[in-house]
């Protein structure tokens, strides 16, 4: 029942206890109480609140480690399997007869990594975003069984000698690229824009327990001398010890604070602005590898596609360049040093393979196109891609084990912040106890 | 007092538990189905039909004698060819037993392709010196106007429209257009038709003719022949209409599919040129008449079209020539 006892109050009481108190904060014994409390109070309180602080930062790294940064793996993972999916079962097509088993298991792994991973990724969601209207994962969701159903259709009707199958697959393949594909990109860009502010809130300089710590002690340091003025003591012990805990508690924060910075910066760094470049370059190759396939499904009527290869594998060049650059780690540059030799691999094959294509030797473009001689375009991409999924893992791996090394920095501290807070107050509150009994 | 007032709501408001729940409303997902690329409602340039021209079907006369293989005169578009090596043919790969692509062997086959090794038999003695390319119906008239094909044999009609942007030899086949429907289906004819979604590929005169029907149905483009099977196979049209030997194709591989109604139109066949090799049109002119009277015509229309079309092999069409 707030309030109730003010309104029971009179006026003339109230009156007299305001002109008491004024009084009484004129004297010795009240400034020194006033500073007692308001001491206390501020002590727990800025705990209270740097506390708070560590504990989003915290909050922030463990999210890299647990949430945003492996779905960002897992939205690079569909995209992945979607397009892989998609560039096997076209593949299919082009070796005739019957479906090779390596090409059947690969198609129906793809088809489980990216439903599992799908399945991940909605989980930890919450409802309303996949309801929301345009939502990614929600088409994906939807139309991914629409997918498969016409993939096996078109295999149905394969399997019956019709040429009905292949105008199946490019529906299938037709809504893959239109509709599957874009929405696991929407996917993957919001997941890594999630990574990025999640390490912009770990990685935050520690402003606000900076200031914090400096006015608890002011508030100290002021209180102390006052205590000199009035009382000509120099020393108070439990001032002193109150303003030690203190340092100590802001020190505690502020390493561990900018500890935190390095190693968010690292991992991005080391870790997740690799990463972005080299999940680029792989969808990339992803994306040529379909252009190049289709390209001899089409058999003449795919000049878009080999257009759109061109325009990919420019694209693709340009990624490698830069995640060579970026690299921080010699293994991530050996590995991306032979992703650039086996594009150049892949470039020659597809040389020859257009060139066979173009003068009407078709069956040899298939040759290079899904052989498994050396120095074919199926070879070539497959190092490419395993070169570009190694870097991955690595760089990937290096993101972890800096978010990891953020988290270790953080542990403990919200405690050690809430018990120095607790020693501050108390401290605070007995040594200006002592001086106040002096005047009993 | 009003503080005492505010108070006591608070008190009663938590006692109470007050406290809002979001819940989840679970939406009404509507089916998006998938569509062929490039299918669309065609709004289609009915002007075709209005063009007239003497006699569209009549060609040119034949050389006699015709050049032995390999001797083709000097500075002829067939020298040109002989020397490249190969035929380059603009054909299908989705029309069944015309021109299509055999999944187990990933060969191109068909009537269309018989013709076209015979053009190639008579120009170089191998009926294997052709590199086929393939074509959709609306890429036919640019792909011999840029020169990426020596010639297009792709169950292409003769129309006065098209004989202003490519030459035609002589007519190789007579089809007839006509309408497919799903076993089921009400629709017995083209009158029928009216407010039904009909599908034909772009560029191709079946749309033209679809679209100038006076019951007004609405044509569905797409790019491939094949592509309108699914269409039909998925429910999204209610008819294919284009040639009985491509709908008869259809039929071979959906036996829930029947053919119905009076032909719409004819649609005679010919191989096309680009207009200027008039040299090359004749020499094909005699290559036809040659495998017409010799009997490997019929052989053809046996082994593809005989299982598909009713009644015994028709005689080859009778060409007509100009000068």
């Amino acid at each position: 029942m707030l309030g109730a006892g003010g309104g029971g109050m009179t006026a003339v009481q109230a009156d007299r206890r305001v002109r008491g108190l004024a009084r009484l904060g004129g004297t010795t014994p009240g400034v020194l109480g006033g500073f007692a409390l308001s001491l206390i109070l501020v002590a727990l309180l800025a705990g209270a609140l740097t506390g708070l602080g560590v504990q989003n930062r915290a909050q922030a790294v463990d999210d890299l480690a647990a949430r945003s940064g492996p779905l960002s793996v897992a939205a690079e993972q569909i995209y992945q399997s979607l397009s892989d999916a998609d560039a096997t079962a076209t593949g299919a097509f082009l070796s005739g007869g019957l479906e090779p088993a390596a090409t059947r298991q690969r198609y129906e792994a793809d088809i489980a990594q990216a439903s599992g991973t799908l399945a991940i990724a909605v989980a930890a969601r919450e409802p309303a975003d996949i309801t929301a209207s345009g939502s990614a994962l929600a088409t994906l969701s939807e139309q991914l069984p629409v997918y498969a159903g016409l993939v096996e259709t078109a295999r149905a009707d394969n399997q019956q000698g019709l040429p009905l199958g292949a105008a199946y697959q490019r529906e299938a393949s037709t809504l893959m690229r239109t509709r599957l594909l874009p929405m696991a990109q929407d996917l993957y860009r919001s997941e890594t824009a999630q990574v990025t502010a999640d390490q912009d809130g770990a990685g935050a300089f520690p402003i606000v327990e900076l200031l914090l710590g400096l006015i608890v002690l002011g508030l100290l340091v002021a209180a102390q001398v006052v205590l000199f003025r009035r009382t000509n003591r120099v020393f108070n012990v439990g001032l002193l010890g109150a303003t030690a805990a203190t340092l100590v508690s802001l020190l505690w924060v502020m390493v561990s604070g900018i500890a935190v910075m390095g190693d968010i910066s690292a991992s991005q760094r080391d870790g997740s602005t690799q990463v972005d470049v080299l999940a680029a370059a792989r969808i990339a190759t992803l994306a040529a590898r379909a252009d190049e396939t289709l390209t001899l499904v089409a058999r003449g009527a795919g000049q878009a596609y080999q257009a759109d290869f061109v325009q990919v594998d420019k694209q693709l060049g340009g990624l490698l360049t830069t995640a060579g650059n970026q690299a921080t780690d010699s293994g991530v540059r050996a590995k991306i040093d032979a992703a650039k030799a086996d594009h150049a691999a892949w470039t020659t094959a597809h040389g020859t393979l257009r060139k066979a294509d173009d003068s009407g030797d078709y069956g040899g473009a298939v040759t290079v196109a899904i052989g498994t001689a050396p120095d074919s375009a199926a070879t070539a991409f497959d190092k490419l891609d395993s070169d570009l999924r190694e870097a991955i893992d690595q760089t990937r791996s290096a993101f972890t084990s800096k978010v990891t090394g953020a988290g270790n920095a953080l542990n403990g501290v919200v405690a050690v912040v809430a018990v120095l807070a607790v020693l501050t107050a108390a401290g605070a509150g007995a040594g200006i106890w002592r001086r106040l009994r002096d005047y009993r | 007092m009003s503080k005492r007032a505010l108070a006591v709501l608070a008190t009663v408001f938590v006692l109470s538990g007050c406290t809002s729940v979001a819940t989840t409303v679970i939406p009404n997902v509507t089916a998006q189905v998938p569509v062929p690329g490039n299918a669309s409602v065609a709004a289609v340039p009915t002007a075709a039909a209005g063009d007239q021209c003497a006699n569209p079907l009549a060609s040119l006369r034949p050389p006699n004698p015709l050049p032995a293989p390999g001797q083709m005169p000097a500075g002829s578009t067939m020298a040109k060819i002989v020397q490249r090596g190969k035929l380059i043919v603009g054909v299908d790969q989705n029309t069944f037993h015309m021109g299509f692509r055999d999944p187990s062997t990933g060969q191109i086959q068909g009537f269309d392709i018989d013709m076209a090794r015979a053009v190639a038999q008579a120009l170089f003695g191998d009926p294997n010196a052709v590199q086929l390319k393939v074509l959709t119906s609306d890429q036919r008239i640019p792909a011999l106007q840029n020169g990426d094909v020596d010639i297009v044999v792709r169950t292409m009609t003769i129309t006065c429209d098209r004989l202003k942007q490519v030459a035609f030899s002589a007519v190789y086949y007579d089809a007839k257009q006509r309408i497919l429907v799903k076993q089921n289906s009400p629709i017995d004819g083209p009158d029928a038709l009216a407010g039904k979604r009909v599908c034909a590929t772009k560029g191709s005169t079946s749309l033209a003719a679809v679209a100038a029907l006076p019951v007004k149905p609405v044509p569905v483009s797409v790019s491939d022949w094949t592509d309108c099977l699914v269409m039909l196979q998925q429910g999204q049209v209610d008819a294919v209409s284009t040639d009985d030997v491509i709908l008869a194709g259809m039929t071979a591989q959906d036996q829930y599919t029947k053919i119905v109604g009076a032909p719409l139109a004819d649609e005679p066949y010919g191989m096309a040129m680009p207009l200027q090799n008039q040299d090359f049109v004749r020499f094909v002119n005699g290559v036809l008449a040659n495998i017409e009277a010799g009997g490997s015509w019929t052989a053809s229309y046996q082994r593809w079209l005989g299982g598909l079309l009713p009644g015994a092999a028709p005689a080859p069409p009778t060409p007509q020539y100009r000068d």
